[in-house]
């Protein structure tokens, strides 16, 4: 049966729709997995939602308590934002690194949180940021944080009613760093790990840590969170010594699988090397003045 | 099935396609616009490129019902009247290709960067071009070709 096209032109529509519809409807943003997994023969919905039309979910707004993000932003829109790159440069970072030109002029941050892909660049980066989502059905809204919001392997927290709507980042404390490194056999591929990381220090030479976030990406069922790690190093001194064990410890959190690009041992190797080479460029970026959070 | 109007190198077009028909497919097949080339089909290769507003697209990842009312420029809105444009003429002169199937696609690539970035370095020509693939000459004769575009050579 031919696949229907409904483009609303609000998001009260789209929810109504959705709300009708349920799992049938499949919410499309930039397109840009979505399309490939169904001509894949992936996905079978009845119906293609999307959310183009819907101005109000494009866009960027800089607060005093932070930066509030439009699920149909793309990837361009957030790397050449100078309000994300003053606010959040590791998400500027972390979206130039997603896919091709062509794939960063069209995807975008709600379809990169929705489609959850092992190795998607943004999720590390939103993860250290204490980004949250907010979740809009015809019943509400609700906030999740996105500690909470990825379950499994393409797997969100998105309710078969509900349209993810805006990406929701704090301001960062005052002096705050932070760098997102990706490794992958070539640039425009999926991270086979993905490290993000944000730095609040304290003191100058030699820099301690006030506080630590490492968020992971491409090494567990769900991107995460390297609490132990970042425990680990809060209130000490960054010394080769100790980032080195903190590095050991994060490895030790990640959950890797083996897949045609690279075995689950090699996986836990790099997060070990990638969260080193974060810490180091942080540090860095901080005595050139660049590489602010 | 759904009439579109697309706005294909200036001109108004109406295509009969399937709803959810992907905008390469409403090019080639609906317009018989064979200058898009098909490739992938996943969005690696970028033999499809156009350009959507301004932009470089792969079309095999485009909905054509999104389209409407868009600004769409392909291949076949470079040369005018009959004559190749500048970035093309350079192609040749540089031997930026082989066997041709990605040109397209790397045309458009690079026609989107010089709109956006008219003086762009060489490092900023291999952003601008990291969705398009060629697997017979390598690529610096293509970058070679969009800097001599750019330095008006």
């Amino acid at each position: 049966m031919e696949i229907k096209l409904f483009r609303p032109h609000s998001l009260e529509e789209a929810l109504g729709q959705r709300a009708e519809y349920g799992r049938d409807a499949l919410p499309i943003a930039g397109g840009q997995s979505l399309l490939v997994m169904l001509r894949n023969k992936l996905i079978d919905p009845q119906v293609l939602l999307d959310l183009e039309p819907l101005g109000e979910l494009r866009g960027i707004q800089a607060r005093a308590k932070g930066v509030s993000i439009g699920a149909m932003t793309t990837f361009f829109d957030l790397l050449s934002s100078s309000d994300v790159q003053h606010a959040a440069p590791v998400l500027a970072q972390a979206a130039g690194k997603v896919g091709s030109t062509a794939i960063r002029n069209l995807g975008t941050i709600g379809g990169n949180l929705c489609h959850n892909e092992p190795g998607a660049d943004l999720p590390p980066a939103l993860l250290a940021l204490n980004a949250s989502v907010e979740l809009r059905s015809r019943k509400g809204i609700r906030n999740v944080p996105l500690t909470e919001f990825f379950r499994g392997y393409f797997e969100t927290a998105v309710e078969a009613d509900e349209i993810l709507s805006r990406v929701e980042i704090p301001t960062l404390p005052e002096g705050a760093r932070g760098a997102y490194i990706k490794h992958s056999i070539s640039p425009e591929d999926l991270a086979i790990a993905g490290v993000a990381v944000v730095l609040v220090p304290d003191g100058k030479n030699p820099v301690s840590v006030r506080e630590l976030r490492i968020g992971l990406g491409g090494v567990a069922p769900v991107p995460l969170r390297a609490r132990k790690a970042e425990a680990a190093l809060n209130g000490r001194a960054l010394t080769d010594d100790t980032i080195a064990a903190a590095a050991e410890i994060a490895a030790s959190e990640a959950e890797p699988m083996s897949d045609p690009h690279a075995s689950a041992n090699y996986r836990r190797k790099i997060v070990k090397v990638l969260v080193r080479r974060a810490l180091a460029a942080a540090i860095e970026g901080g005595r050139n003045g660049h590489g602010k959070a | 099935m759904a009439k579109l109007k697309l706005l294909v190198n200036g001109e108004s077009h109406e295509v009969e396609a399937p709803e959810t028909a992907l905008l390469l497919d409403a090019l080639r097949e609906g317009l018989g616009m064979t200058g898009t080339k098909r490739g992938c089909e996943t969005s690696h290769c970028g033999a499809c490129t156009v350009l959507l507003e301004g932009m470089a697209v792969h079309s095999c990842v485009v909905l054509a019902g999104r389209c409407e009312g868009k600004e769409i420029a392909t291949v076949e809105g470079l040369a005018q009247d009959g004559e190749l444009n500048e970035l093309q003429r350079l192609f040749l002169k540089h031997g930026a290709l082989q066997c041709g199937y990605c040109t397209p696609g790397m045309l458009m690539a690079a026609t989107a960067l010089l709109r956006r970035n008219p003086k762009p370095t060489f490092e900023e020509i291999k952003v601008g071009l990291d969705g398009n693939l060629c697997r017979c000459t390598g690529y610096t004769g293509i970058f070679e070709a969009i800097q001599a575009c750019a330095l008006g050579k």
